[in-house]
C-alpha cells in the first residue's frame, strides 16, 4: 500500500512503487483531469505539483514521492491562491482552444506564479517551455499569466 | 646524398626498433603492476579465483556458463539491440571501415553449431577460427585468453543450450591493409600471451578473484585503458580512461580527483552493480549496457572482489578532467545563464528540465540527477552529447528507465548548444563542443 496526500486528502493506493503517478491518478483514483500526452516527460500534459513544484507525473514513480509530500492536481489547484488567479485569467482571456494540454499548462503556470509572483518574459519562457500546445495558444497563455500576476 | 639516405634509413630503423621495444618487448602485461610471485592455477593453495562464485557452487554446467557469459559480457557485442540473443551483426564503426560481430548461436551454418570444444577454445584463447581465419581483436581474446579451459567450455555449453538462430554475419567493410586478416597473426604474437590466469601469491584470494573478473572476464581495460599505436592496451596507463565506441570510459584508477579514489567501497560497489549512485551520476552509453548485461548479474561477493582489485591499480590522473563539482546548480533558470547561452538554455528548458531540473537534481527519477556525474564534469562534453543524440536506456531495480534519443529531433548546432549549457550549468568546467564535433561523434558510436 502506498499513501499519497492529494489535494489535501490522504489516499491509500494498492499499486507497486514503480507505478507512475499519472497511472495512479487516472486509472486507480479516477482523477482524469490530468492528461496523458507523450509518456516521456516531453509534452507537459501530465503536469501536477509536488510540494508546489511542477512535475511530469508520467515519469514520476509513486515510490519516489515522500509520504509527507503534498500533491496538487488540476482538480485541486483552484483552492490555492495562485491557481485561482490563473484559472480566472484563463477564463477571462479564453485561453483554451481544444483544451487537452491546458490542465498541464495551468499547473505549470500556477507553480510559476507561486514561486515568482511577478514573472517577466524570460521567467515565463523557462517555466512554460516544456508545456506544448498543438493549438498554439502560447500567446494567450503568456498574456493570461501576466494578467494573473498583475503585470499586464 | 647516399650518406644522407643511409642516415635516414638508420633513423627509421632505430625508431621502429625503439617503438617495438617500448610497445612490445618492454610493455607490461595487464597484471604486472601488482608485483609479487605468480603461480600456475594448479599450484595455488588459496580459494580458486576462477569459475563461478560460492553462491553458484552447486549449479549445473549450463547455469555456470550463463553466469560466466554474463561476467564476460558476450552479449555486449554479440547481441544487437532488439535482435535475437547472440545472433551477432553488431557494427563496430572504425575509422577504416565497419566490422561486424559474429553469430555465436549453435546454428550449424551461420553460427558456431559445428564447432568442437577445441575449436571454441582456440577462438577464445587465441583469436583463431576453426578454418584458421584470424579474428580481429575487437573480440577481446587478449583478455579472454586468461580464462580457464573449464570456464570457456562452460560458456560454450551455455551458448549451445540456446536456440540456434540462422543469421549470416554481414561482410566487413574494412579498407586495405586492415582487411588483411593474416596480419592479426603478428598482432597476436605481440599482444596476446596466450596464457591462462596465474594467481598472485602476494595478494589475497579475494584480490585474485577480482583480478580474474576484471581481466579474464569483464575485460574492463578494453574500454578504460588507452591503446598504443598498434591498438593494443597500453598497461602503463592502465584504467586511466579512454575513448571507446565514441564514448569516454572514465578513469577507474584510485586517483582522488579524476578517478574513483574518493569513492567509498560501498559507493563503488553500488555503482558497479547498479550503474547509479546519488551524487556520482549514472552510467550510460556502453557502460550502462555493461551494467545491464553483465555487472548487475554478478553476485555481491564478486562485486566486492572487483572493488578490492580496483583499489590496488596504480593511481593515474586524467589531465583532461577536473575534480567533479558536487554542489547543486541554482534553482533559478536566470542564474548562470548568460546571453551567449540563450539557445542552449531555451532548448534545455523545453526538452530537458522536466526530468533533470534546473538544479540538476531530478524532480522525477533519481537516475536522471546530474549532480556529481562525471559526464557533466567532462569539459569535452563528449558523453553529454552522445547521451542527447542516442538517448539512454537502462534497466533499474524498479524496471526500465529511458531518456529519449534527440539525435533526430535536433541539429548538431542545437545539440552542441545544449551540451555546452549542461556542462556550464552543472559541471566544474564549461565545454565548448562544436556542431562539427557532434557530427563526428554521431559517426563514432557503435550499434
Amino acid at each position: 500500500m502506498i499513501t499519497l496526500t492529494i489535494n489535501g486528502e490522504s489516499k491509500q493506493l494498492d499499486v507497486t512503487e514503480d507505478t507512475p503517478l499519472l497511472w495512479a491518478l487516472r486509472d486507480v483514483l479516477g482523477m482524469t483531469g490530468t492528461k496523458f500526452g507523450c509518456g516521456i516527460a516531453q509534452c507537459g500534459a501530465c503536469t501536477v505539483q509536488v510540494d508546489g513544484q511542477a512535475v511530469r507525473s508520467c515519469m514520476l514513480p509513486v515510490g519516489a514521492i515522500g509520504e509527507g509530500s503534498k500533491i496538487t492536481t488540476i482538480e485541486g489547484i483552484g483552492a490555492t491562491d495562485a491557481g485561482a488567479r490563473i484559472q480566472k485569467a484563463w477564463l477571462d482571456l479564453e485561453v483554451v482552444q481544444c483544451g487537452y494540454c491546458q490542465s498541464g499548462q495551468i499547473m505549470s503556470a500556477s507553480a510559476l506564479l507561486a514561486a515568482t509572483p511577478q514573472p517577466d518574459d524570460k521567467d515565463i519562457d523557462a517555466a512554460m517551455a516544456g508545456n506544448i500546445c498543438r493549438c498554439g495558444t502560447y500567446v494567450r497563455i503568456r498574456e493570461a499569466i501576466k494578467k494573473a500576476a498583475g503585470v499586464a | 646524398m647516399k650518406r644522407a639516405l643511409g642516415i635516414a634509413i638508420a633513423i627509421v630503423i632505430v625508431v621502429v626498433l625503439g617503438a617495438l621495444g617500448w610497445f612490445v618487448v618492454l610493455a607490461p602485461g595487464p597484471l604486472d603492476f601488482a608485483g609479487g610471485q605468480t603461480v600456475p592455477l594448479a599450484e595455488y593453495k588459496e580459494a580458486n579465483p576462477t569459475g563461478v562464485p560460492g553462491a553458484l557452487a552447486n549449479a549445473g554446467l549450463i547455469e555456470r556458463g550463463e553466469y560466466l557469459a554474463q561476467a564476460g559480457d558476450c552479449a555486449a557485442c554479440h547481441t544487437v539491440k532488439g535482435g535475437k540473443p547472440f545472433a551477432g551483426g553488431f557494427a563496430f564503426k572504425l575509422p577504416f571501415g565497419t566490422l561486424y560481430s559474429s553469430n555465436i548461436t549453435p546454428d550449424k551454418e551461420t553460427g558456431i553449431g559445428a564447432w568442437s570444444d577445441a575449436d571454441f577454445l582456440k577462438a577464445v584463447h587465441q583469436g583463431v577460427a576453426p578454418d584458421g581465419t584470424r579474428l580481429y581483436p575487437a573480440f577481446p581474446y587478449a583478455a579472454y585468453t586468461l580464462m580457464t579451459d573449464e570456464d570457456v567450455l562452460a560458456i560454450k555449453a551455455y551458448l549451445f543450450s540456446l536456440p540456434p538462430v540462422r543469421a549470416a554475419t554481414p561482410p566487413n567493410t574494412l579498407s586495405f591493409p586492415f582487411n588483411q586478416r593474416w596480419l592479426m597473426a603478428f598482432w597476436s604474437a605481440f599482444f596476446n600471451p596466450n596464457e591462462r590466469y596465474r594467481p598472485n601469491t602476494a595478494q589475497s584470494a579475494e584480490w585474485n578473484r577480482g583480478a580474474y573478473i576484471a581481466e579474464a572476464m569483464g575485460h574492463c581495460g578494453d574500454c578504460h585503458t588507452p591503446r598504443n599505436p598498434m591498438q593494443a592496451m597500453d598497461h602503463r596507463r592502465k584504467f586511466m580512461g579512454a575513448v571507446a565506441a565514441g564514448w569516454k570510459a572514465y578513469n577507474l584508477t584510485p586517483d582522488k580527483e579524476t578517478g574513483v579514489g574518493a569513492w567509498s567501497d560501498e559507493t563503488l560497489a553500488k555503482f558497479i552493480s547498479t550503474g547509479h549512485v546519488e551524487g556520482y551520476g549514472t552510467a550510460s552509453g556502453p557502460m550502462g549496457e555493461a551494467i545491464d548485461n553483465s555487472l548487475r548479474h554478478l553476485k555481491p561477493e564478486d562485486i566486492k572482489a572487483l572493488v578490492v582489485y580496483l583499489r590496488t591499480v596504480p593511481p593515474i590522473s586524467d589531465p583532461a578532467l577536473p575534480a567533479p563539482r558536487t554542489a547543486l546548480a541554482s534553482a533559478s533558470p536566470k542564474d548562470g545563464t548568460a546571453e551567449a547561452d540563450a539557445r542552449g538554455a531555451e532548448l534545455f528548458a523545453g526538452a530537458c528540465v522536466s526530468c533533470h531540473g534546473w538544479t540538476g537534481k531530478s524532480p522525477v527519477l533519481a537516475i536522471a540527477t546530474f549532480t556529481g556525474a562525471r559526464a557533466v564534469n567532462d569539459p569535452s562534453a563528449r558523453n553529454v552529447a552522445q547521451a542527447i543524440v542516442w538517448g539512454v536506456t537502462r534497466e533499474t531495480p524498479s524496471g526500465p528507465a529511458v531518456m529519449p534519443a534527440f539525435g533526430h529531433a535536433y541539429s548538431n548546432t542545437e545539440i552542441a548548444a545544449i551540451a555546452n549549457y549542461v556542462t556550464k550549468r552543472f559541471g566544474a568546467v564549461p565545454s565548448a563542443i562544436t556542431a562539427d564535433q557532434v557530427a563526428e561523434l554521431r559517426g563514432q558510436a557503435s550499434q
